[in-house]
């Protein structure tokens, strides 16, 4: 079971190690690839350790460095190939060492860490930055201050060039009035995709062509004056959480295993989580247990066609969302159809390649994903409804089980809430639930799971969390809430929550007895005065 | 199912050998066997006896497929599976890795508090 704190500890005195090598390691590519011009001997060498380089820095957080250095050792690589030597990629590998050394300088001032490993505190996500690029004082103003409520951090640039040259951001907003204003057009919004951050564009003509021209941009939101803050926020809050929510679940049902092993591969090397069924006869178990988002199904097997087992999964509501992906050589257009009308969304026809392949199932996933998510979240909060909360309970459980980690679960509930409706109005009861589903989104973790279980009541989903941790993290939380000051019709007010915690750290893993046990803690919390935290860690207080 | 106990990690590199033995024996509540070099892992495999491998592709001396087809040689490393750590991700050496009869790949950089999992996960696998 892991000891959070003390991998954190080690892991950093790792990473203080290898960060005392890296400097001598980027000293020596530097000797390295100077000596490259006059010594070409140098080259096996170079190469040898770029790929070192490539293979740990990203393992350390040092990603845009790896990634550089892939790129430099490929470049060697092909010159270790290549008949005679390039005289220009020569000179542009001599360059190596200087090139990956501001890398450095960069990542260190960012620190950019890939693991997200402590458990018991808030991550990152309350620090995302969001980049604005707007003339209109007024509006930069307002945007700024809202974002910044939401906890985000915001950064003002001037112009399109400041924007290229600062550190990575999250996001970033761009006003493109007055009509006629040619920002867009700036070589900075001219980059491949992936270049630059999510783009909200603000426009003050809510026409088919400014809407393409943002399209073309590569905006994922677009907004007409005046711009309602809140919609903006939201749509922001989803870009992120749909990045989020781990890799992409892919079920492939094919009875042809060295082809299946073939599509896992290219697939998980892209980051995506592949789980594979040869017999039908284990599918609905294996949909259950994973939960897949897309289904890739091959058309003909031995005993059944695609289509009769694409019904079957249809057969059930859980399923009706998965989009269902044949893989098929059959090329026959109207064969195509008549499966299609039975059940399934998409054809990929074989052979097939291996970008074919990936960019469907990224498409079908993504558009997967943005779509259970809308239809998951609660309107209020925009966090998960209850049954969506339970089926991440249930995911969260069985990744444990697997894992061997620990999981906690913590049920919230805001304490005398039909007072403050009483007393204040819905409305104002409304912003009550905002602002602690704000508050809790805010502060726990990307990996953390949250749901509105009911009117006043929420779920937290910790994984990796032990009841100890989750206790520690709830009650910074429980403090932050009960400081926050409310006010209505003049009046201000204060107000509390109530949480029960339950944790399985070894044996007891259902997962229905951890939301009862987290509901017996609330109670007993309630029970003994509110405004407090319970545990129930299956030991006997 | 045989639970996985014990794993040799061969690697040249003291960094990553560091973060895979930790993640391994923190997260996974593996034992783990650090050799640096396929040479030693090879020397080492009589007396630790893994029951997985992990194994570096691009190395000084005997590289990684070398090291594989010199543990396939000693009886007792019979059907343990071995698993590449590789920095290069094309499918065309992935596929060439399988073809050398290894279990599965892992692709450099890897995620420490993942890694046992994708450990576990060809594991399992492999047993299943």
């Amino acid at each position: 079971m892991p000891d959070t704190p003390q991998l954190q500890t080690q892991l950093d005195a790792i990473e203080a190690r290898f960060r005392q090598r890296l400097d001598d390691e980027l000293d020596t590519l530097d000797a390295l690839s100077a000596q490259l011009q006059q010594n070409p001997d140098a080259l096996p060498n170079l190469r040898d350790r770029l790929h070192k380089l490539a293979g740990s820095a990203g393992t350390f957080g040092y990603v845009e460095l790896g990634v550089l250095a892939r790129d430099l050792e490929e470049q060697a690589q092909q010159q270790l190939e290549a008949t005679c030597l390039d005289p220009q990629a020569l000179i542009a590998l001599t360059k190596a060492g200087a090139q990956l050394r501001p890398l450095l300088q960069r990542s260190e001032q960012r620190e950019a860490q890939p693991q997200q490993l402590d458990a018991g505190s808030p991550d990152d996500d309350r620090h995302r930055r969001i980049g604005l690029l707007i003339e209109d004082a007024g509006l930069a103003r307002q945007m700024a201050q809202t974002l910044d409520s939401f906890g985000y951090q915001v950064i003002p640039f001037a112009t399109p060039a400041a924007v290229q040259a600062a550190p990575s951001l999250d996001a970033l907003i761009i006003d493109t009035s007055p009509p006629g204003n040619r920002l867009l057009e700036h070589p900075v919004f001219q980059q491949a995709p992936g270049q630059l951050p999510p783009l909200l564009i603000i426009s003050s003509l809510d026409t088919f062509s400014s809407r393409l021209q943002a399209v073309r941009a590569g905006a994922v939101g677009f907004f007409t004056k005046p711009v309602d803050l809140p919609l903006l926020e939201r749509r922001l809050e989803r870009d992120f959480s749909s990045q989020q929510g781990g890799p992409f679940r892919v079920l492939i049902v094919d009875d042809d295993t060295e082809l299946t092993a073939r599509y896992q591969l290219v697939l998980s090397n892209a980051g995506i989580r592949v789980d594979t069924v040869s017999d039908a006869n284990l599918l609905l178990d294996k949909m259950h247990k994973f939960i897949p988002e897309v289904v890739l199904m091959d058309l003909n097997m031995p005993e059944y066609s695609g289509p009769e087992l694409a019904q079957v999964i249809r057969l059930d509501d859980d399923w009706l969302r998965v989009p269902i992906v044949y893989l098929s050589a059959e090329t026959n257009a109207e064969r195509q159809m008549s499966a299609l009308l039975k059940a399934g969304d998409d054809f990929i026809t074989k052979p097939i390649s291996d970008s074919t392949l990936l960019t469907t199932v990224y498409a079908r996933a993504q558009r997967a994903r943005m779509v259970s998510d809308a239809l998951a979240r609660d309107s209020l909060t925009g966090l998960l409804k209850h049954a969506d909360i339970k089926e991440q309970l249930e995911l969260e459980a069985e990744r444990a089980k697997r894992s061997q980690a620990p999981v906690s679960v913590a049920m919230i509930d805001i304490d005398h809430f039909k007072n403050v409706n009483d007393s204040y109005g819905h409305a104002c009861g409304d912003n009550v639930i905002r602002a602690l589903s704000n508050m809790l989104r805010q502060r726990l973790r990307k990996v953390d799971r949250l749901g509105r279980y009911g009117g006043e009541e929420f779920v937290a989903v910790l994984p990796g969390c032990s009841s100890k941790d989750a206790t520690q993290l709830l009650e910074s939380i429980r403090e932050a809430f009960n400081a926050l000051q409310f006010s209505s019709g003049g009046q201000q007010f204060h107000c509390s929550f109530s949480a029960g915690i339950s944790a399985c750290e070894a044996d007891a893993w259902a997962d229905e007895e951890l939301l009862e046990r987290a509901d017996r803690a609330l109670y007993r919390a309630k029970q003994s005065g509110r405004n407090r935290l319970c545990r129930d860690d299956g030991v006997p207080d | 199912m045989t639970a996985l106990e014990r794993i040799m990690h061969i690697e040249d590199d003291p960094s990553i050998q560091e973060v895979a033995r930790v993640a391994l024996e923190v997260v996974g509540g593996f034992t783990v066997r650090s050799c640096d070099s396929g040479a030693a892992g090879v020397a080492a495999a009589d007396s630790f006896a893994p029951q997985l491998v992990l194994l570096d592709v691009m190395m000084p001396g005997m590289d990684g497929p070398q090291t594989l087809t010199e543990l396939r040689k000693l009886p007792i490393m019979e059907g343990i599976p071995v698993i590449f750590m590789t920095a290069k991700a094309q499918t065309q050496e992935v596929t060439a890795y399988r073809a050398l009869g290894a279990a599965g790949v892992i692709i450099k950089p890897f995620d420490p508090m993942t890694l046992s999992e994708q450990v576990r996960e060809i594991w399992e696998q492999q047993h299943a």
